[in-house]
């Protein structure tokens, strides 16, 4: 057995492999029987260095879920080469130098957790111990109850304890945090904020600017399976601009006219009217809604972070996306 | 083999109560009723009796009901992402494999145990070697149907399909001569059925081939190659299909 990673020494620099190489990767399906054939990663190159926390950013269908499980030889890309530690990822995959906590499924709802846990680490040489992974993924008190009884958030700890199984050197994430409550992400993070520091290099999909804002070092922004943006989070939060605010005005006609005085102001990007209410979007969202209550008679003011969607329409300038609004854990209602 | 694996698996299946009722319990309860319980059963048969004929048809019922539900299962879990759990781990599909029929022929033991354990003590009566080779015809036999629960599975992917495909066995065993001697032209139409040739090799140490007429008491001789023919033929088949329907899945992917 080896020994638990949190005791571990950091790891060692390996100037030879970086952690994950991609290079001119694409995968398309379908196609074959007449239907449109889609391109789900259309020319991807991605670097990811040793002990590096990234986080894949895009909505539904970018691309991520693909270009992850090509990092994990779940699927093989149609062009390209990748390597994860400068091994062939199902070579990695199998000496348990990359493990990954997949999205919702893939669990037997039969079987209790630590049965669950048992059966994946009997598959491995070596691990980290049972007892050790549970207890990391703080599942002590409940291992014996079936899977089946679990919470989403609870389900998604046992995948997290089945990853760190093999003490993987890559730790791959995709959505971990997708059907959990506010305070069971927030766990989650903070469990995986001990992993990162000791040494492992973490590369997750989200939906969740919040998340990858918090947590990751690096954003890789994806759209139509290409990267549309790539660099830390700070150079990629100066583009995805601003906040929106909404309020309610007494009538139509002054919603309007509040509108038109709001566009004059150089910080608003835009103002848009439905009925009495206006939705305005603004690097200075403070401003805008103490304007708006003080000023105009504005009410049920409510003021939403910059949304995933929003930058990626910032970023790629593409207002042909699908807006769904993705209201963020920040959400104040004033 | 992956011995913890496999004990994990195991005891998984076990405790699913509902499966291993209708699995061991229900063929047992059949035998009692068809076969032990009757007056018939005490008459000859080939080379033992009427109770030995009916045991042996009735623990080849249980046996493709247990391989049908692991091929079945297999298929689901796969799909429904466990699959996916294993593809993270150094487990080859290889072994996977030997680990799900090494389970099936386990469970497949159990109903034939239980049946033939039951027959014992209630008068079925046969050369010692009858017992022996029906035992492990019927076992063997019994992996055919794992392909055919894989192919339900595959097809339709959800439990409520697996269950479903257990009872087709129901009507399947009807059909291929298992729960009712047929005659005439019902035993025509059972020779091109899946379970007819299975179940016809498992009775062939007791009746070498013979079967009942019903109507007239007589025994007709069919020639050895039918129930051979038949599940080669029905195994081809199930794998064939299961075969296109697991390319069809990837496509999907």
């Amino acid at each position: 057995m080896r020994t638990p990673t949190a005791q571990r020494e950091a790891p060692t620099y390996r100037p030879t492999a970086h952690a994950v190489d991609l290079s001119g990767i694409h995968k398309s399906f379908g196609g074959e029987s007449g239907g449109e054939r889609v391109h789900a990663v259309d020319g991807v190159d991605l670097t990811i260095q040793h002990g590096e926390i990234v986080a894949f950013l895009g909505p539904n269908g970018a691309g991520k879920t693909t270009t992850l499980d090509m990092v994990l030889g779940l699927t093989e890309p149609n062009t390209g080469t990748l390597s994860v530690l400068g091994l062939a990822p199902r070579r990695a995959v199998a000496a348990g130098r990359v493990s990954a906590v997949l999205q919702t499924g893939g669990l037997l709802r039969d079987l209790t957790v630590r049965e669950t846990v048992q059966m994946i680490a009997s598959t491995f040489a070596q691990h980290s111990g049972v007892d050790t992974v549970v207890e990391r993924a703080g599942l002590t008190s409940l291992q014996g109850r079936k899977v089946a009884k679990w919470s989403g958030g609870e389900q998604q700890r046992l995948r997290f304890a089945l990853a760190l199984l093999p003490d993987p050197d890559v730790l791959i994430l995709d959505e971990p945090t997708a059907g959990m409550d506010v305070g069971a992400r927030r766990e989650f993070w903070a469990t995986m904020h001990a992993e990162a520091a000791a040494g492992r290099t973490i590369v997750f999909a989200t939906h969740y600017l919040e998340e990858a804002d918090a947590f990751a070092d690096r954003i890789v922004l994806m759209a139509r399976g290409r990267i549309v943006a790539d660099g830390t989070t700070e150079e990629i939060r100066a583009r995805a601009t601003g906040r929106t605010v909404h309020a309610d005005l007494p009538d139509e006609n002054t919603a309007h006219r509040v509108a038109d005085r709001l566009r004059g102001i150089p910080e608003v990007r835009s103002a848009e009217v439905e009925g009495h209410r206006v939705t305005v979007t603004s690097q200075n969202s403070d401003a805008i809604a103490l304007l708006l209550l003080s000023e105009c008679g504005a009410r049920n003011v409510e003021i939403t972070t910059g949304s995933l969607e929003s930058a990626f329409v910032a970023i790629t300038g593409d207002p042909t996306t699908t807006a769904v609004t993705d209201h963020t854990d920040a959400q104040a209602r004033l | 083999m992956n011995t913890t694996y496999l004990a994990l698996e195991t005891k998984r299946i076990t405790r699913d109560y509902v499966t291993m009722f209708f699995t061991a319990v229900l063929p047992a309860f059949f035998y009692l009723i068809f076969g032990a319980s009757q007056e018939y059963s005490n008459e000859a048969a080939g080379n033992g009796n009427v109770a030995m004929y009916i045991m042996i048809s009735m623990a080849a019922y249980g046996a493709v009901v247990a391989t049908t539900g692991i091929g079945g299962m297999a298929a689901v879990e796969r799909m429904q992402g466990w699959g996916r759990q294993l593809a993270l781990t150094p487990m080859t599909d290889g072994a996977y494999v030997s680990i799900k029929s090494t389970i099936a022929l386990m469970i497949a033991a159990i109903p034939i145990a239980l049946v033939f354990a039951l027959g014992a003590l209630t008068g079925a009566e046969a050369d010692a070697q009858v017992w022996v080779f029906s035992a492990i015809i019927l076992l063997l036999g019994a992996t055919t149907f794992s392909l055919y629960g894989l192919c339900f599975g595959l097809a339709f992917r959800s439990e409520a399909a697996v269950s479903a495909a257990s009872g087709t066995l129901v009507i399947l065993g009807f059909m291929g001569n298992i729960f009712f001697p047929l005659t005439g032209w019902l035993l025509t139409v059972a020779k091109f059925t899946p379970l007819y040739g299975y179940v016809q090799l498992a009775r062939y140490p007791l009746t070498e081939g013979f079967n009942l007429d019903t109507t007239t008491g007589a025994m007709i001789e069919e020639a050895g190659w039918i129930p051979i023919v038949n599940v080669v033929v029905w195994t081809l088949i199930f794998a064939t299909l299961a075969t296109w329907l697991v390319r069809r899945g990837r496509g999907r992917q």
